[in-house]
């Protein structure tokens, strides 16, 4: 434990300084094409011809790949997770967002391989397309996704449940009921270093892969799962990111430029305009987030119902890996024992959207700590008073059944009013996290209470 | 056309509306300065000109026939770090260190011509230049250190001795 606490030079700093870190644009091998993109022009639309013949004529254009090059088209980023393959890395049929990719192009300059996507012969059968994930159940909304408009692989159900105790008894129960809607929207992750990879074929078969991916194995298993390969004929070569924040979870140009390699036999490398990071790569999801609370008029927070729509885009990607982190934290950090969530997986004509930084979780804490202020200045209660007598304290059992062995609000809301100099009553601020007694155990926390082993009461 | 770039004389070949940019990473190998958008808008491109801090994506080659282009290549060696160099390495200044060649040309231009700016100069300064990791503090406080001249590259050593952590929350491991 010595490092703690020390400080240390980082391992990467004089290269950062000095301009010798060398990321995946900086590589250098002799002979490497360049790549772009027929990405679709439209958010929605049927394919009714693709013909790359005349584009493939263009002198200095070595590989087109289509579709039809991928041994395995669809695939799914968290099939080891239950989640279904759904995606296509390459447009067959119908194209569902603007920027989505359908061809890709390997040629001598970006000049000639921007002349070939151009010389591409396409046609496209236009049909509505949706953003409003509000809309979704309505009777209108076009069919987007083969699935339906809304993920259907929870168990048994279409959307991810918790239940646990009386809802309608708390609901009865209540001196008020405090509703509120939250809908955080989407976020573009930006990294300065656009998506990139550089795919070289080596002479033993293998295909060495410069990667700027934040997910070294899991990138290894997607491009080795759409190619059909062994995993011990690819060889990654990455860690030098350019920022990432989430956005390069998901392995953007790795598969590919493998395709395009392994057809032209020559390297490969494509590195992403700005404008498509911004058109085609994926995003942080917005959200649709509606919160009732039944309270009681001194603070007590008896029971919650939510509802949440989580925007997928046009495909599953992450999203139903994010909306159960959400559904795990809808109660934030504070004791509620009736609850009934449910949350839905909405497939639109948005770009898919991904992880980023926390994701699921910092869009139903955004939720849940601006209820509490709305409940605040509802019932006319300090916001954070109403945080502390709320707050999950030891021996409290979450919505997900989990009995608490060393919960953090109080300290952290204390700590908090201690930076900023906030005036606190005495018995607020000594309070602990030590299990519920006296006047704060009162008769709707009594049941929830777990052992002191941490088993279930 | 010909320009000379970190002290080497250089023959142009390229066409004259191709961008400096283009000419220094994949004619030159001089990969330091980034192509983070190609527009002139996150400023990871900027280079020395003839001693003035330029974007080489949005710079046609025709526009620097003669010039003297500096770039962090030629600021230091990671033996002799400039000081701005070292402020920003001390500083933690550069987290991915994608946008950092394009900050310690602005910073290092900063230093040289005011050397006596404020915080405000060195925000403004800073301002055609997106970082997307750091939040902009450490960038700034690494300016701020180059410009009070207090950070040497000696001093960057590595240390065991744990500083003092203020325990912020109460019965928390920290």
């Amino acid at each position: 434990m010595k490092a703690v606490g020390a400080r240390l030079p980082r391992y990467d700093g004089v290269a950062h300084v000095t301009g010798r870190t060398t990321y995946v644009d900086d590589v250098r091998v002799p002979g490497t094409l360049s790549v772009k993109a027929l990405r679709s022009p439209h958010h929605h639309a049927g394919i009714t011809r693709l013909d790359t013949q005349k584009a493939e004529a263009i002198p200095g254009v070595y590989a087109i790949v289509t579709h039809a090059d991928v041994p395995k088209n669809v695939y799914g980023h968290l099939e080891a997770l239950g989640i279904p393959a759904d995606e296509p890395l390459l447009a067959e049929d119908d194209v569902r967002y603007k920027g989505q990719p359908i061809a890709a192009v390997a040629a001598v300059d970006d000049d000639t391989a921007r002349e070939a996507v151009e010389a591409i012969e396409i046609e496209y059968e236009e049909r509505p397309s949706f953003f409003d994930v509000r809309k979704a159940l309505d009777d209108d909304w076009p069919t987007i996704h083969q699935w339906g408009a809304v993920y259907p692989h929870f168990g048994p159900y279409n959307h991810r449940r918790v239940r646990k105790g009386d809802v309608e008894r708390a609901f009865d129960q209540a001196d008020t009921i405090v509703e509120g809607v939250y809908r955080p929207q989407a976020i573009e992750h930006c990294p300065i270093e656009p998506q990139t990879a550089l795919v070289v074929p080596e002479a033993n078969g293998r295909l060495t892969i410069h990667s700027c991916t934040q997910a070294m194995y899991f990138s290894m298993g997607v491009v080795a799962a759409h190619l059909e390969w062994p995993l011990n004929k690819l060889k990654f070569v990455g860690g030098t990111v350019g920022g990432g924040f989430g956005g390069k979870v998901d392995t953007a140009t790795e598969t590919i430029c493998a395709l395009l390699a392994i057809k032209s036999k020559r390297p490969v490398k494509w590195r992403w305009t700005r404008e498509e990071e911004f058109l085609a790569s994926s995003t942080r999801a917005p959200w649709h987030i509606e919160i009732a609370d039944a309270v009681t008029s001194d603070g007590w927070i008896l029971g919650r119902r939510t509802l949440t729509l989580h925007d997928s885009g046009a495909y599953a990607r992450f999203s139903p890996y994010g909306l159960t982190k959400h559904a795990f934290h809808h109660t934030g950090a504070y004791t509620i024992p009736n609850v009934h969530f449910d949350g839905f997986v909405i497939f639109t004509n948005r770009v898919p959207t991904t992880a980023m930084r926390g994701f699921g979780v910092t869009s139903v804490s955004f939720a849940v700590e601006t209820h509490m202020n709305r409940i605040a200045e509802v019932l006319g209660i300090d916001p954070l008073q109403i945080r502390l007598k709320n707050a999950n304290r030891i021996g409290d059992t979450t919505a997900n059944r989990v009995v608490l062995k060393d919960p953090s609000t109080v300290p952290v809301v204390l700590a908090a009013a201690d930076r900023v100099g906030y005036d606190l009553p005495p018995e607020y601020r000594s309070m602990t996290s030590e299990r519920r007694t006296g006047d704060l155990l009162p008769e709707h926390l009594a049941g929830q209470l777990g052992s002191e082993d941490g088993g279930d009461g | 056309m010909r320009f000379t770039v970190n002290g080497m004389e250089h023959d142009v070949k390229s066409p004259p509306l191709a961008s400096l940019l283009h000419e220094l990473r994949e004619e030159l190998h001089v990969t330091s300065p980034k192509a983070g958008c190609e527009q002139g808008g996150c400023g990871a491109c900027t280079v020395f000109v003839d001693g003035e801090p330029r974007r080489a994506c949005l710079l046609p080659l025709a526009a620097v026939d003669g010039a003297t282009i500096t770039t962090v290549e030629g600021l230091g060696t990671p033996d002799e770090l400039s000081p701005v160099q070292a402020a920003f390495e001390q500083h933690y200044a550069a987290q991915c260190g994608f946008c950092t060649a394009g900050f310690l040309i602005a910073a290092t231009a900063l230093v040289q011509r005011q050397p006596d700016a404020s915080r405000d100069d060195v925000l403004e300064a800073l301002s055609g230049h997106v970082c997307r990791c750091t939040g902009y503090v450490k960038i700034v406080s690494a300016v701020e250190a180059a410009l009070r001249g207090d950070a040497q590259p000696e001093e960057v050593e590595p240390s065991f001795e744990p500083e003092e952590a203020e325990v912020l929350i109460p019965g928390s491991p920290a």
